[in-house]
């Protein structure tokens, strides 16, 4: 068992830290590909969105002036968070390693 | 092993003290207002609005001076987050965004928005990709993290060199626009402006370097915010009767359309305007606010953003305050804030455009029979526009009206006839931003150039030498940027545009590789940077004599390419040529931990363990 003890933890803290770039790397991956694809879908039909009204602005030009900025702001509150609870987790898990 | 962070705490008593230079600055506005209803000259209360702050500034800087080389590169790593992300939106928006980017919008109305909107999603991608392991890392500067990442004075040196471009183009846009300001408020010439506002940046950067860039930035950014706030919310209430400008201005689309067509501005096709981003000479308004894309076309417009977007993602004055906050998490949520604040500038500047096109061409619409309005001789008494009767009619329109674009914001105050306290805080407020900024971009330029160029040369483990080479660095490259502003016309927004696409295209490649891809060895970021700038300064340059990259979405278009390049030469040359060292890939892995102490900091620890461990020996 003492032989065995410092390659277990070896293993484990591998693991821990393999996961743990696998989660940031998914959580950046929806982070930056929510706010990117809502933007570029927005400038492509950002005409036809402006015969629609929203709060007396156009909407393609209400998105692009505030709606995006809005969904940007909230989707980067949303990833810190994400993000601190997998760097938490890893903390947590070589602690106990 | 995870080496533990020191306990570093923020000063408790910040709250107070910005409390109290808040109250400060607020109270200056409210007690010249009541000096101009007792008579005070306009001249006079322009001096005391704009130079006692400048005043406040200097002091904050003076007392946050330092000699200790973590606090003047690094504000010792105890800014809070919130202060931090004050500074961050600062250097974020400028004086470009304030001036150039709100004149843009005036001008171009919803084709505008791409600027704006890259600035935000640039912060995100920033947030998300870079900032967090730069500040494991804690180097200095962003040429150091480079050369620190793949173990190379070469990759350190060169990052330094290639930096130059875009962070000496937003200083000069940024002290430009500060000293037309001065230039305009304040009994100087242009040349004794721009002295002036050289010679402010240059003292704050010498005094206490990031430090006092942290603090007194802080309360630029603060004074800026208000200064901004305070007069449109005003024309918001006196237009709207609601005191919420970004909401509100959406209800004055319909009076702004009739205001529009009766001042004589027809829909526009993509070319008609040129350059598709007006210039700051006095310029006609020809194109309706509403109308989308028609300056630039859809993929003009998604360019444009990408531009901006990688180009603040990568921008070396932003990444160099990677450092600064207490932690990893404290510095993400720091971006955060950051971006928050910018979008909710990017939300209230088209507010400003509207209203002073409103209130400009709604007044021009009436003047045939309630004559011309009183704020024309205003405005062109002070320069900001040029009005004359081409067809002699008896009635102005739209193509008669020259506006300057980087003074459409300055506008607004006197053309809702406003008291004119208004003008001056909106002046003092831009100009606090922009000397921020440009703070900012000279402390990140001379720092470059002392420590990893001097740094590197210059081996000797005493601190006064690299500190002085930086106060050396910052007083050469604010006289170089005087003399440059002296004998070049600058368009501030042209050069943003050229700046952010050298960073995007330099730095972000660069960068994504350095980050995450843990086989990218000291070949390959050279080939990415050499790529990335080469191609573009390529196209600026030499491809100014065929046209290309002669507009803004040119210089885009050519920006995006180089950096697909840049990131092709980087992949290819560290795949095909040599490999990264093992010690590089620890170096990635330990970056990706997020505990702990900053790689930095580790290693000076060690090495100054290592010398009292000699030290001891030798006795």
């Amino acid at each position: 068992m003492t032989a065995q003890g410092p390659e277990t933890e070896h293993a484990a803290e591998h693991a821990a830290r393999d996961r743990h770039q696998l989660r940031t790397l998914a959580v950046a991956i929806t982070t930056l590909a929510a706010v990117l694809c809502a933007v570029i879908v927005t400038i492509v039909y950002a005409l036809s969105l402006n015969r629609l009204w929203f709060l007396h602005f156009p909407l393609g030009l209400y998105l692009l002036a505030q709606g995006l900025l809005i969904f940007a702001v909230v989707v980067t509150f949303w990833y810190v968070r994400v993000q601190e609870r997998i760097d938490h987790t890893r903390s947590v898990t070589e602690e106990i390693g | 092993m995870t080496a533990l962070p020191r306990q570093r705490s923020p000063n408790p008593h910040l709250g107070a003290y910005y409390g109290i230079i808040t109250a400060a600055f607020v109270s200056l506005a409210i007690l010249l207002a009541m000096f101009e209803e007792l008579g005070w000259s306009e001249g006079v209360i322009a001096r005391c609005m704009i130079l006692l702050p400048l005043a406040l500034y200097l002091l904050t800087a003076a007392g946050s001076r330092t000699l200790d080389p973590e606090d003047y590169f690094a504000s010792g790593r105890r800014v809070p987050q919130v202060y931090n992300a004050l500074v961050l939106a600062a250097i974020t928006v400028g004086g470009v965004g304030f001036f150039a980017y709100t004149g843009a919008v005036f001008f171009l109305g919803f084709d505008a928005l791409a600027i704006g909107l890259g600035w935000t999603c640039g912060l995100l991608l920033a947030g998300v990709l870079f900032v967090p392991y730069l500040r494991k890392a804690g180097a200095y500067t962003l040429p150091a993290f480079l050369g620190q990442r793949f173990r190379s004075r070469h990759v350190r040196m060169t990052a330094s060199v290639l930096q130059v471009v875009p962070t000496a183009l937003l200083l000069a846009a940024e002290m430009s626009i500060a000293a037309v300001v001065a230039s305009i408020f304040l009994p100087l010439s242009f040349w004794l402006a721009v002295l002036l506002v050289a010679i402010f940046v240059a003292a704050v950067g010498i005094l206490g370097g990031m430090r006092a860039l942290t603090w007194s930035g802080s309360a630029e950014f603060i004074a800026g915010a208000v200064g901004l706030a305070v007069p449109l919310i005003v024309v918001s209430v006196l237009l709207t009767h609601l005191p919420a400008p970004q909401f509100t201005y959406g209800e004055m689309f319909g009076s702004l359309q009739s205001a529009e067509t009766a001042a004589g501005m027809l829909p526009v096709t993509p070319g008609d305007l040129a350059p598709a981003l007006t210039g700051p000479a006095p310029t006609a308004v020809t194109k309706p606010f509403l109308q989308a894309f028609g300056a630039i076309n859809e993929a003009g417009f998604l360019l444009l953003f990408f531009t901006f977007a990688l180009g603040t993602a990568a921008l070396p004055s932003l990444l160099v305050r990677s450092g600064v906050t207490c932690s990893v998490a404290d510095q993400r949520r720091s971006t955060a804030w950051a971006l928050a604040l910018v979008a909710l500038f990017v939300i209230t500047a088209p507010s400003l455009a509207v209203f002073a096109k409103l209130l400009m061409f709604r007044d021009m619409a009436l003047a045939p029979t309630a004559g011309v309005p009183a704020w024309l001789s205003e405005l062109s008494g002070r320069q900001l526009v040029q009005a004359s009767d081409v067809n002699g009619d008896g009635t102005l329109v739209a193509s008669e009206l020259l506006v300057m674009r980087d003074r459409v914001a300055l506008a607004l105050p006197m053309l809702a006839e406003l008291p004119f306290v208004l003008t001056a805080l909106l002046a003092s407020a831009g100009m606090a931003v922009a000397l921020a900024a440009a703070g900012s971009h000279l402390f990140t330029l001379s720092a470059s150039l002392a420590d990893d160029v001097y740094g590197v040369l210059d081996k000797r483990p005493i601190a006064l030498p690299r500190l002085m080479a930086a106060w050396a660095a910052i007083a050469a490259c604010a006289l170089f940027v005087l003399v440059f502003l002296l004998i070049a016309d600058v368009d501030i927004l042209r050069m943003a545009v050229t700046a952010f696409a050298f960073a995007g295209a330099t730095f972000f490649p660069v960068l994504m590789l350095a980050v995450w891809w843990p086989r990218c060895s000291a070949w390959g970021a050279l080939a990415s940077l050499a790529t990335g700038f080469g191609v573009l300064f390529l196209v600026v340059t030499v491809g100014g004599l065929f046209d290309a990259a002669e507009t803004a979405v040119g210089t885009g278009l050519a920006s995006l390419i180089a950096a697909v390049l840049a990131l092709c030469a980087g992949v290819g040359t560290s795949l095909y040529g040599p490999g990264s060292a093992s010690v590089e890939t620890a170096y990635y892995e330990e970056m990706r931990k997020p505990e702990g102490e900053t790689i930095f900091d580790q290693a000076q620890a060690r090495t100054v363990s290592a010398r009292k461990t000699g030290a001891l020996r030798e006795l």
